[in-house]
C-alpha cells in the first residue's frame, strides 16, 4: 500500500480510531461498552483491509467477528451479572505486574512490526507498478472503476494450497461445537426438560449420572404440569 | 408525475452540466455517487413511510375492512400524519437505561440497513451506485451488523421484556443468517462472481433467471430472509402477546419509528438481493429491444422491471404476515437448524453435482457454451440444469424427511405420545414410567 492523497487520510483516520477504540476496550468499566469499543476496532481494521485491497478479508472480518462472534459475546455479557466489576472503584494501571506485562507485550509487538516492515521493505517497490495490473482487470458495471479479483485469488489459493489445513480447521470447529453442546446440558437438565428417551433413563441411573431421587422429582414436576 | 420526469432527465445532459463545475474524476467518483445515494435514500425513506400504510391497507383488504380512510383521499396522507405525531412525541429515556447506547441503537439499525443499498444494482449503467468484488458478502456482513442494534436496544432499555426480545432476536438472526448465506452459494457457482452486477449480467447473458436452476435455494433464501427481518411469522423478538413489544418496548417517538424504518428498509434489501440473485435483477427478456437503442430509456425500463420484481416479493411479505400465525420459539429454532441449514448444505452439494454433470456431458451434448460471464449454457445445457434444479427439490424433501425422522415433531402432543412407552397412559410424562420402575 502506497499512501497518497485520500488514501493516506483514510489510513490515518482508521488506524487512529482502531488504536483509540482498542485502548478504550480495555479501559471501559462496563463490559458492554468494552464489547462495543472492540467492535469499533474490528470495523476500523476491516476498513484498513479495504485500503490494502483485501476486500474479501474485510467482508469476512465484519461478517464473522462483528456479526457473529461479538453478537454472541454480547449475548453472554448480558446474561452474566457483571455489576460487581462495574461498581468497583479501583484505578486502572495501578499494579506493577499489570504495567510490566503490558510494556513487555507492547515491546514484543513493536519489535515484530519493525522486523516485518524490514523484511518486506524490498517487496513494496515491486508492487508500485499497480497500473499495469489494474489495466488487466474487468471494468465494473458503473463504468468508471475496475473490479478486483481478490475473492477469486483467495478461493483459488485456499483450495489449491491450503485445502488440508482448511479441512482440519473445520473439523476442529465441528469437534468444538459437539463438545460444547455435550458440556452445556447435563442429563439432569434434559430429564427436567422431558428430553430423555425413557429407555435411556435406567442406563443413566446405572451409570450414576442420575439418582433415583432426581428421577422421581422430575416425574413429580411433570405430573404437576400435565 | 414529476418524479417520473426527473428519472427521465437524460443523465448525459446532467453529466455535461456537472462537468462544467467539477473535474471528470470528481464527477465520476464523488458527485454522481452522491446523487445516486441521495435518490436511493429518499426513495427508501418514502417507501418506509408508505409501507406502514400498505401494511394497514393490505391487512384491511385481507380481513374485508377498509383500513385508514380519514386523512386525505383513501387515507393516503395517513403516513404523513403518523410521521408528524411521532416527530412531536416526547423522546423518553428510561431512568435506569444506559443513556448513550439507548440513544444510538436505532441509528446503528438504520445505518446498517441503508449502507447495504450501496451495492444493489437497480439497473444497468447509472442504476448502479457501486460495483464491488465482494458485493453479496458486503450485503450479508453489513446486514449482520444490524443484529447488534436490536441486542443493544434490548439490553440498554433495562427492562425484562426488552432484554428477552433482544436475546431472542440475536439467537434467531444468528441462526438464520447461516442458512441465508449458504443458500446463495449455489447461485454463485453459476454466476462465478460475488459482484451483484456480475450476477445479474451472468443471468442476462444467459437469458435465464437463476430461480430456474435453484428453486430450492430461492425458497430457503426467502424463508430465511423473512426470519432475518423479524417479520411475521418469525416476529418472535417483538411478539406482542408475550413480550409487549420486544426489544423496542421502552422506545417512543422518532427513535421507535427509526426501528420501523430500518425494518421496512431491510425488507427492501432482502427483496432486492432475492431479485438480483434469483429473479434476474433488472433483466427481462425483450426490454433491450423495446428501448430501441436509447440507453437512458433502457436503464429506466430496467429500473421499472427491478422495482416490479421487488414489489411482488414485498407483497409476499405482507401476505405472509396476515396469513400465518407466529411460530413457537422451539419450532423456530427447529426450522432454522434442522430444516433450513441441512437443506442449504444439500443445495450446495447438489449444485456442485449439477455443474459436474454439465461439464461431463459437454463432450456428447454440447452443454457449456463458455465460462466468460458465469457458466454460460447452451439450450440443452439449460434443460439439464433446470431438470437437475427441480430434481433437487425432491431430493431435498427425501433428505430432510430422513434426517428429521426422529426429530421433535411440530405437534407436541403427538410427539409426546410417540416418545412414551406403549403401556404408559396417554399424556403422562416419560419419566413417570422410569420412576415407577425405580420404586
Amino acid at each position: 500500500m502506497v499512501l497518497s492523497g485520500w488514501e493516506s487520510v483514510f489510513f490515518w483516520v482508521f488506524a487512529l480510531s482502531a488504536l483509540v477504540a482498542g485502548l478504550l476496550t480495555v479501559m471501559a468499566r462496563n463490559a458492554v461498552h468494552s464489547a462495543l469499543f472492540l467492535i469499533s476496532t474490528l470495523v476500523s481494521v476491516a476498513a484498513l483491509f479495504v485500503l490494502l485491497g483485501a476486500e474479501f478479508i474485510a467482508g469476512v472480518q465484519i461478517l464473522v467477528y462483528v456479526g457473529g462472534v461479538m453478537v454472541l459475546f454480547l449475548f453472554v455479557i448480558m446474561l452474566v451479572n457483571v455489576s460487581a466489576e462495574e461498581r468497583g472503584s479501583e484505578e486502572l494501571f495501578n499494579r506493577t505486574g499489570q504495567v510490566t506485562a503490558a510494556v513487555c507485550f507492547v515491546a514484543l509487538l513493536v519489535f515484530g512490526l519493525f522486523y516485518a516492515v524490514n523484511q518486506s521493505a524490498g517487496s513494496f517497490a515491486s508492487n508500485r507498478s499497480e497500473g499495469a495490473g489494474a489495466a488487466r482487470l474487468r471494468t465494473a458495471e458503473t463504468g468508471v472503476s475496475k473490479i478486483s479479483e481478490d475473492t477469486q485469488r483467495v478461493g483459488a489459493s485456499l483450495y489449491r494450497y491450503g485445502a488440508l489445513p482448511f479441512e482440519i480447521a473445520s473439523l476442529l470447529l465441528l469437534v468444538a461445537i459437539v463438545g460444547s453442546v455435550l458440556l452445556a446440558r447435563t442429563s439432569k437438565q434434559e430429564l427436567v426438560a422431558d428430553d430423555v428417551d425413557p429407555r435411556v433413563i435406567p442406563e443413566l441411573s446405572a451409570a450414576g449420572e442420575l439418582t433415583p431421587a432426581e428421577i422421581e422429582a422430575a416425574a413429580r414436576a411433570k405430573a404437576f404440569e400435565v | 408525475m414529476t418524479s417520473t420526469f426527473a428519472l427521465f432527465a437524460p443523465p448525459n445532459f446532467l453529466d455535461d452540466l456537472l462537468l462544467r463545475f467539477f473535474g471528470e474524476q470528481t464527477v465520476n467518483y464523488v458527485v454522481w455517487p452522491f446523487i445516486q445515494i441521495g435518490a436511493v435514500i429518499t426513495l427508501v425513506a418514502v417507501w418506509a413511510l408508505y409501507a406502514s400504510y400498505l401494511e394497514r391497507k393490505i391487512s384491511a383488504f385481507m380481513q374485508a375492512r377498509l383500513g385508514p380512510m380519514r386523512v386525505g383521499k383513501w387515507g393516503l396522507l395517513q403516513p404523513i400524519a403518523d410521521a408528524v405525531k411521532l416527530l412531536t412525541k416526547e423522546d423518553l429515556v428510561p431512568e435506569k437505561a444506559d443513556p448513550y447506547i439507548f440513544r444510538y441503537a436505532p441509528y446503528i439499525s438504520v445505518a446498517a440497513t441503508f449502507i447495504t443499498f450501496s451495492v444493489v444494482p437497480f439497473a444497468p449503467d447509472w442504476g448502479v451506485i457501486t460495483d464491488v468484488n465482494i458485493g453479496l458478502l458486503f450485503v450479508l456482513s453489513i446486514s449482520s451488523v444490524g443484529v447488534l442494534a436490536l441486542i443493544l436496544a434490548g439490553w440498554s432499555s433495562n427492562s425484562k421484556y426488552a432484554l428477552l426480545g433482544g436475546l431472542r432476536s440475536s439467537a434467531q438472526m444468528v441462526s438464520y443468517e447461516v442458512s441465508m448465506g449458504l443458500s446463495l452459494v449455489g447461485a454463485l457457482m453459476f454466476a462465478r462472481t460475488l459482484s451483484l452486477s456480475g450476477i445479474t449480467t451472468a443471468q442476462a447473458s444467459d437469458s435465464v433467471w437463476f430461480i430456474a436452476y435453484q428453486p430450492l435455494a430461492f425458497a430457503i433464501f426467502l424463508i430465511s430472509g423473512i426470519a432475518e427481518n423479524n417479520r411475521a411469522p418469525f416476529d418472535l423478538p417483538e411478539a406482542e402477546s408475550e413480550l409487549v413489544a420486544g426489544f423496542h418496548t421502552e422506545y417512543s417517538g422518532m427513535r421507535w419509528s427509526l426501528f420501523f424504518m430500518a425494518e421496512y428498509a431491510a425488507m427492501v434489501v432482502v427483496a432486492g438481493v432475492a431479485t438480483t440473485v434469483f429473479l434476474g435483477g433488472w433483466y427481462f427478456p425483450g426490454v433491450y429491444r423495446l428501448a430501441g437503442g436509447s440507453n437512458n430509456l433502457y436503464v429506466f425500463l430496467s429500473l421499472v422491471v427491478f422495482i416490479v420484481k421487488m414489489a411482488v416479493l414485498l407483497y409476499l411479505y405482507f401476505w405472509l404476515r396476515w396469513t400465518f400465525p407466529r411460530y413457537r420459539y422451539d419450532q423456530l429454532m427447529d426450522l432454522g437448524w434442522k430444516w433450513m441449514i441441512p437443506a442449504s448444505l444439500l443445495n450446495i452439494v447438489w449444485t456442485a453435482v449439477t455443474i459436474f454433470v454439465l461439464q461431463a456431458l459437454d463432450g456428447r451434448l454440447d452443454t457449456v457454451e463458455s465460462l466468460n460471464r458465469g457458466v454460460n449454457l447452451t439450450g440443452q445445457g439449460k434443460g439439464v440444469a433446470v431438470f437437475m434444479g427441480f430434481a433437487g427439490l425432491f431430493i431435498a424433501a427425501l433428505f430432510l424427511a430422513y434426517l428429521n425422522r426422529h426429530s421433535r415433531d411440530f405437534n407436541l402432543k403427538k410427539q409426546r405420545r410417540e416418545i412414551k412407552l406403549v403401556d404408559v397412559p396417554k399424556g403422562a410424562p416419560a419419566v413417570a414410567r422410569a420412576a415407577a420402575d425405580n420404586a
